[in-house]
């Protein structure tokens, strides 16, 4: 069933491009290599050869068969190209089905199908995680994986937590259905992701632990990885499949009214917008998902905005570097984060204005590209380490295992912030004032 | 929910000064915006008009002002002290405005070997300005396989002295090719490329010894060289300062097609101004928002993923631009709507546009197309002789307004930053304010 407001035809908003090159000029990957050309050649230039066999009635906007420039695979998929974009061009969007028309009709290199695998890669990892962190720090182990697999000796691999963020559910509603869950105006829907069940359970306990200090239950259904790193490595058919296995378990708790609350960034990026936009998954189940999908930082602040968030946080008294990624730009909701830590006493936080910290998901990590993602990351990595501080806060996953590897700084997420200044609150502290609360 | 006492919708010239100028009296401002536009795209000068007759700008915007409905008869006043805070903050970005309003207008070469008239340059083209000595030569340079600017043929247009205004004008134009490193051989090499890498101390001394190496060669005598306009971005004033104490002759930038890196740098000193008087800036989608029935506009709205973005403001400033920037939208039937409330647009009357002749000497009715205002810069509907505003707390500014030609006038840059700072003042509640005065301001109002 087609949804009542389709996606825009994305190969057709090629047309609106003026060469103007706005788009070159904020492309981080251009701006470090000559093996991207930047984002006006492979993107809009490039479509009209594109274009061509799917220009027949019924099938505007559906993946390119034929694709001009093979650089395209060096696109990084950050998206600032398409923000940018006086004409509203989607360039990023263009790319990344032009990289999907590239892999189309080959067998994945065996590389992109293990970085897109991050739900099996995680649960294997943490069935064995001693073993497999061992291997992974492991630099002959690495040298050879570099050299056999393609993925980089030096590329920030994150370490398999013992146990899963799942196993540690407790009593928590679990299921698939929704009956007897705790109802939609005291409970939401909790997408852990990959990242915090399998490598950072200490994001989802924070999460958690937010999340019911306000009042909310958390409800924890079965969910599988959401897909994005199969859509960046062009495997949309793959990427379907986990995307349809998401959406049949949460438009149910969706149309019964529950928020779905996510601490990746990526992810709930996806679920808002990817199912429709990239997988053209242009059914109800992924219209309500989406219009139910919230990221963390954008959730609470609207708590916070309705007066419903309890802003008695404790003081935290140091300086905090944060990173807005790429994919967070991508949802259009500014930079929640920034006034979230606003309401932390003492906190002083710190947008390092940059654009992209090179990692861009799974791209980093390949060997042709650790250079360039690192390079891209640079001016990031100075900022970070001239401010001092030895914590930083970015809201996705890849982002803060990349700075991490790059600074050494410890790297966390936004609402592991938020968790610590409300046990600040709770712990003794001489003479607390409370914390202003509004509305 | 976000809020700010000032939502400013574009975030080009007109918008940033207006956000700079709303945040230092005391407003929390907020600007979204579609993309970027004009300041990528504008070559970095600072036009504010140019009139047959007119031997300065000063001059020249006396007779525009003049002109029925024109921006200037309204925000004129403005210009010289907004020029003034232009200079400020761009300085302390390390950007220098060269060049009065009552210093004559120049003819300065651009990349296609013509010249144009201008006054107000950043410090990298003022030394294009100067009168030229009788044994002065001209030399353009461009590196080898750069495609934006062809020196022997922009060289071979100034050599016609009709492309000059009478005899002033350089004795010798010779163009010379530069093989600069890594850059020669490659088949896409951009500005912000080139600009990038004269960041870099290294790249930028072997750069500027290959390019003085060939000026030794092959120009006697004292004169000026012409480089494309890519001498730095972040590390601009170095990269002006090592160009002037290396090269042989006087070097000046010349604009280039897009995307501009003299309007790149303006852009990031603007918007570094802007954040660090907390002002936020949002860029990526098409911004709407509706007039209430008490004539007010509370909310602006951008699509976001899933959702849409909201925005609840005290008041709304337009610079969205005008046809090329996207504030003004056309239609099939050939009329043209205003992008962000839908305002009706003068100068746009149905079929008009596609009926009229294109190459009148009068000029198309379209190139003055825009949003017509009170004195307040409030939107009112075009010929509305009473004046009542259409949104009490909406002001407009820039090349979205009506009366203008910017083309031909080039008085964009002089309109937006006087219109900006006659929106400010209004805002606060200055003498610019109409009957009513500006409330606008929440609980961070600042009274003039």
């Amino acid at each position: 069933m087609l949804s009542a407001t389709p996606v825009a035809p994305i190969g057709l908003s090629a047309d609106e491009c003026l060469k103007c090159n706005v788009c070159t000029t904020v492309c981080p990957v251009a701006r470090v290599t000559d093996l991207f050309p930047g984002p006006k050649y492979v993107g809009p230039q490039a479509q009209r050869f594109r274009l061509g066999p799917t220009l027949s009635p019924g099938t505007v906007g559906s993946p390119i068969v034929r694709t001009a420039d093979r650089t395209v695979d060096y696109c990084s998929g950050c998206g600032f190209c398409s923000t940018a974009c006086p004409a509203d061009v989607k360039i990023a969007e263009m790319n990344n089905r032009a990289r999907a028309a590239l892999r189309a009709g080959h067998r994945p290199r065996l590389r992109d199908w293990l970085l897109g695998q991050t739900d099996l890669t995680g649960r294997l990892g943490t069935l064995t995680a001693p073993l497999a962190n061992w291997s992974l720090q492991n630099g002959l182990l690495r040298w050879i994986i570099d050299r056999v697999v393609g993925i980089h000796r030096h590329a920030p691999l994150p370490r398999f937590a013992g146990r899963p963020f799942r196993a540690r559910l407790g009593s928590r509603h679990r299921t698939a259905d929704p009956a007897g869950a705790p109802p939609p105006d005291r409970a939401v829907v909790y997408f852990h992701g990959c990242a915090a069940n399998y490598y950072e359970p200490h994001v989802a306990e924070a999460a958690i632990a937010v999340l019911e200090r306000n009042g909310f239950e958390v409800i924890v259904p079965p969910q599988t990885c959401c897909g994005l790193p199969l859509i960046s490595n062009g495997l949309y058919g793959a990427a379907r499949d986990r995307a349809r296995g998401n959406l049949t378990v949460l438009a149910a708790y969706a149309r019964a009214g529950y928020r779905i609350v996510g601490t990746s960034t990526s992810c709930t990026h996806t679920l808002k917008s990817e199912y429709r936009e990239m997988l053209d998954l242009e059914d109800d189940d992924a219209r309500v998902v989406g219009e139910a999908t919230w990221d963390i930082c954008e959730f609470l602040l609207d708590l916070h905005d309705r007066g419903r968030l309890d802003a008695s946080f404790g003081p935290i008294e140091r300086a905090l570097p944060y990173h807005a990624p790429c994919q967070l730009r991508s949802h259009g909701i500014g930079l929640p984060a920034l006034d979230l830590f606003a309401l932390v006493p003492g906190l002083d936080a710190t947008d390092m204005d940059h654009d992209c910290c090179g990692i861009a998901g799974t791209y980093g990590l390949k060997v042709e590209k650790y250079d360039i993602a690192m390079a891209v990351g640079e001016p990031l990595f100075r900022r970070i380490r001239a401010s001092g501080a030895t914590e930083a806060a970015c809201d996705s996953e890849t982002c803060r295992w990349q700075i991490a590897a790059a600074t050494g700084a410890r790297l966390v997420h936004p609402v592991e912030i938020l968790a610590e200044a409300y046990a600040a609150r709770l712990a003794p502290t001489p003479a607390p004032s409370p914390a202003p609360t509004t509305g | 929910m976000a809020r700010a006492d000032v939502g400013i919708v574009g975030a080009g010239l007109a918008g940033l000064t207006t956000a700079i100028g709303l945040a230092e009296a005391g407003a929390s401002v907020h600007v979204l915006a579609a993309g970027h536009a004009a300041t990528h795209w504008a070559p970095g000068t600072i036009d504010v008009g140019v009139a047959p007759g007119a031997a300065t700008p000063a001059a020249a915007i006396e007779l525009l002002r003049r002109r029925p409905g024109h921006p200037y008869a309204i925000v004129a006043g403005d210009l010289a002290p907004a020029l003034s805070d232009l200079r400020r903050v761009l300085r302390a970005s390390g950007i220098e405005l060269v060049g009065e309003l009552t210093d004559e207008l120049r003819p300065i070469p651009t990349a296609i070997g013509a010249t144009r008239l201008a006054r107000v340059v950043p410090d990298s083209m003022a030394a294009a300005l100067g009168t030229w000595a009788a044994d002065e030569t001209l030399v353009v340079c461009s590196p080898a396989g750069f495609r934006d600017l062809w020196a022997e043929a922009a060289a071979a247009s100034l050599r016609r002295p009709s492309s000059w205004r009478g005899d002033d004008r350089p004795v010798r134009v010779e163009a010379v090719t530069v093989e600069l490193p890594g850059v020669a051989g490659r088949r896409n090499v951009n500005g912000l490329e080139l600009a990038t890498a004269f960041d870099d101390p290294g790249w930028r001394d072997a750069a500027l010894d290959a390019i003085a190496r060939v000026l030794d060669a092959r120009v006697r005598g004292p004169g000026r060289v012409a480089l494309p306009a890519v001498l730095g971005l972040a590390d601009h004033p170095a990269v002006l300062a090592a160009a002037r104490a290396r090269l042989p002759l006087v070097p000046f930038e010349v604009a280039l097609v897009p995307p501009s890196v003299p309007g790149i740098r303006m852009y990031r000193a603007l918007r570094a101004a802007l954040r660090l008087l907390g002002g936020r800036i949002q860029i990526g989608e098409a911004v709407s928002g509706t007039i209430d029935a008490d004539g007010r506009v509370a909310r602006l709205v951008a699509p976001a993923a899933a959702r849409e973005f909201v925005l609840s403001v005290g008041a709304v400033v337009l610079a969205t631009g005008g046809i090329v920037g996207g504030g003004l939208v056309g239609r099939p039937d050939g009329s043209l709507v205003e992008a962000v409330l839908g305002l009706p647009v003068d100068g746009a009357s149905p079929n008009g546009a596609l009926d009229d002749d294109p190459f009148a000497a009068a000029g198309h009715p379209l190139e003055a197309a825009g949003i017509a205002t009170d004195s307040a810069l409030r939107p009112i509907a075009a010929g509305d002789a009473a004046g009542r505003p259409l949104a009490a707390n909406v002001r407009i500014v820039g090349s979205l307004l009506a009366g203008q030609r910017y083309l031909r006038e080039r008085c964009g840059d002089g309109v937006a930053i006087a219109s900006a700072r006659a929106a400010v003042r209004s805002l606060r509640g200055g003498a610019v304010a109409g009957p009513e005065r500006a409330d606008h301001f929440g609980a961070a109002a600042v009274e003039a």
